[in-house]
């Protein structure tokens, strides 16, 4: 079953005549365990996709189906509650609660979400670990760097053990390296769990190391390349090369 | 704890909103607790003017000064549907001090008649010694604000009334033992001591004119009766039958006298809702001032949580609990505080004090601090709660 297919997701802003096309019936299907990277310039409609597929804004028409639920078809609250359980999210400027140390950050989305906070909190030091921040787990954002937090924000789309992460410019905020660091993690992360990601990028050179790269033009979806597994290259937090 | 770290993390803000709820429960509380010591003095007046008649001389009011003939008193217990009739003699225990403006009852010394709290529905007890009756001379049962004003206990002794700095030469006191000391009743018994109808008399009569006071015997004269009716005796139509058929009384309607009361209750009820309205202007706009800017503030903080799966109650909650701990902390403080200043006070009120800080005020000041954030919170944790995700968190 795929994790996440798109049918005609069309989104347009505004009314006639000064409607701005977001999405011009965009079809794209995400299979579990994959790693996509959607490019395009500004304007060419990643971010609307990345709002529809995540449930944050309706399309104007077309279809966004996640693990077979037609989401459409839902109520506010059922989709706040599939998007709890569902979707992980990554933002560019990391959205760390300030006034929340880095544990209580990952465990943010179990207030929403209910479920066994024991479990969630021995899940959320595993994940920590993974990231390797397992000795700051106690400090505030403001005490982290730029790579940390996102590390943090890694953990935290991760806690609700979603099927599918979706990261608007994850690696926007950070300087090269820790954006190679962080793609490794995140892919790292996708062969080990399985959990498809979906990230937005500006970055051609971040994106090859992805499974497939979508790219969009003014609302269209103009290519859709899936990279051989020997062409894709990317590097462990740890720095090896597979 | 995220709400505690909300609000620390803007301190100066939360602190003048605090401050805002603080001075409003801190109005209600002094002018609640004010106002539940007159509305306790009063139901004590409601109890006992409720349920029996006062009469008075034809030519006096209930409240006067008026004298009538102890024989007056016979001719009422023969009316019609009087159960008992007793003497009432009082005078002011602090003659020369009624020109001195007091929000309570003055002290005074009246006849404690034995058999009366049989039929009266207000009770008197003792906290310890004994009653005075009929046949003691020169004893007294003191109330606890008398009491305490003079720092008496049994056995002590005291000399009534009190010696005016202008007194003249021929003002009289008498030395009085303290049998007994009444129980705290909240109302008017707090600032009475009690002799036999006897020692009453005797300083009635010398608190007439002197011209008078040769030419009466104090021993025939009382202030006034209280009558009480027999079980399902009206007692209004008592009261009517009293006038008409002793000629020398005019007995009062208690549902007049009751009616005076409960008007005095509403004066003080409207003090309480007054300071109330007060609190709520300050407080109010306060939390409301301070959510708004708390909601613009944190607007991809909403956008954020909503995308994790935070639904409209949650954040409606989240934002509501955070106006109603702002409220609390007030409240708590504003109450606390209002209360210390009623304690300090009526400590330095010898007749017992103007406040009564119940624990009914306390339930009633805090929940009114905690309706007050929460009702003042409402419209920006609304706003915050139906924030679209995608522009929250597309915010700057």
């Amino acid at each position: 079953m795929p994790a996440m297919r798109v049918e005609g997701l069309t989104k347009h802003y505004g009314e006639p005549p000064h409607q701005v096309r977001a999405l011009a019936g965009v079809d794209l299907q995400i299979d579990q365990g994959e790693f996509v990277a959607i490019v395009g310039r500004s304007g060419s409609g990643k971010t609307t996709m990345l709002d529809c597929v995540g449930l944050l804004m309706r399309p104007t028409a077309g279809r966004v189906l996640l693990d077979g639920v037609d989401t459409g078809t839902l109520n506010e609250r059922e989709r706040a509650e599939l998007r709890s359980h569902r979707i992980g999210f990554i933002f560019q400027e990391f959205n760390l609660l300030p006034t929340m140390t880095a544990m209580d950050n990952i465990l943010l989305p179990l207030r929403y979400s209910g479920g066994d906070r024991k479990a969630a909190r021995t899940r959320a030091e595993a994940l920590l670990n993974e990231v390797g921040l397992a000795d700051r787990s106690h400090h505030h954002p403001t005490e982290l760097s730029g790579g940390e937090q996102q590390r943090i924000a890694i953990a935290r789309s991760l806690i609700n053990q979603p099927t599918l992460v979706l990261g608007d410019e994850p690696m926007g905020e950070v300087d090269t390296e820790t954006a190679s660091m962080l793609l490794g993690l995140m892919r790292r992360i996708n062969g080990e769990s399985q959990v498809s990601f979906l990230i937005v990028t500006h970055d051609l050179e971040l994106a090859s190391r992805t499974d497939r790269i979508i790219r969009l033009r003014d609302g269209h979806l103009i290519d859709d390349e899936r990279l051989a597994p020997e062409a894709v290259t990317w590097v462990t937090q740890a720095g090896v090369r597979r | 704890m995220e709400i505690v770290r909300n609000l620390w993390q803007r301190k100066l803000r939360s602190v003048l909103t605090i401050s805002g709820i603080l001075m409003g429960i801190f109005a209600l509380t002094t002018m609640g607790s004010m106002a539940q010591h007159f509305n306790v003095l009063l139901q004590g007046g409601i109890t006992y003017y409720g349920n029996s008649v006062q009469v008075a001389d034809e030519n006096g009011g209930t409240f006067t000064s008026g004298c009538m003939s102890l024989s007056t008193l016979d001719e009422i217990r023969g009316v019609d549907g009087v159960a008992a009739a007793f003497p009432t003699v009082g005078v002011v225990a602090k003659p020369g001090s009624s020109d001195v403006v007091t929000f309570g009852i003055p002290d005074y010394i009246t006849n404690y008649a034995p058999g009366s709290g049989h039929y009266s529905a207000f009770k008197m007890s003792l906290a310890r010694g004994t009653w005075v009756t009929d046949a003691s001379r020169n004893q007294v049962d003191l109330g606890s604000a008398f009491a305490a004003e003079f720092k008496k206990q049994v056995g002590d002794t005291i000399e009534l009334p009190v010696r005016p700095g202008d007194a003249k030469s021929d003002f009289v006191i008498h030395r009085f033992t303290v049998v007994g000391l009444i129980n705290r009743t909240l109302t008017a018994p707090d600032n009475g001591a009690f002799v036999s109808t006897h020692d009453a008399q005797t300083l009635q009569g010398e608190s007439m004119p002197a011209a008078l006071r040769s030419q009466v015997d104090p021993y025939q004269l009382v202030s006034g009766v209280v009558a009480y009716g027999r079980p399902g005796v009206n007692l209004d139509a008592l009261a009517d039958r009293i006038t008409r058929e002793v000629p020398t009384a005019k007995a009062a309607k208690p549902s007049t006298l009751v009616q005076s009361f409960k008007a005095g209750g509403a004066v003080f009820t409207f003090i309480t809702t007054a300071a109330a309205v007060l609190a709520l202007i300050i407080g109010g706009l306060s939390v409301v001032n301070t959510m708004i800017m708390s909601v613009t503030e944190r607007v991809r903080e909403i956008g954020l949580k909503k995308a994790i799966g935070a639904k409209t109650h949650h954040i409606l909650t989240e934002f509501l609990a955070e106006a109603s701990l702002m409220g609390l902390i007030g409240g708590a403080l504003g109450f606390l505080l209002g209360a210390a200043l009623t304690v300090a006070l009526d400590a330095g009120d010898p007749s017992g004090g103007l406040f009564l800080v119940t624990p009914h005020l306390a339930v009633l000041s805090l929940g009114f601090a905690i309706a007050l954030g929460a009702g003042a919170g409402l419209m920006p944790a609304i706003r915050a709660a139906r924030m679209d995700p995608v522009t929250a968190l597309r915010s700057q």
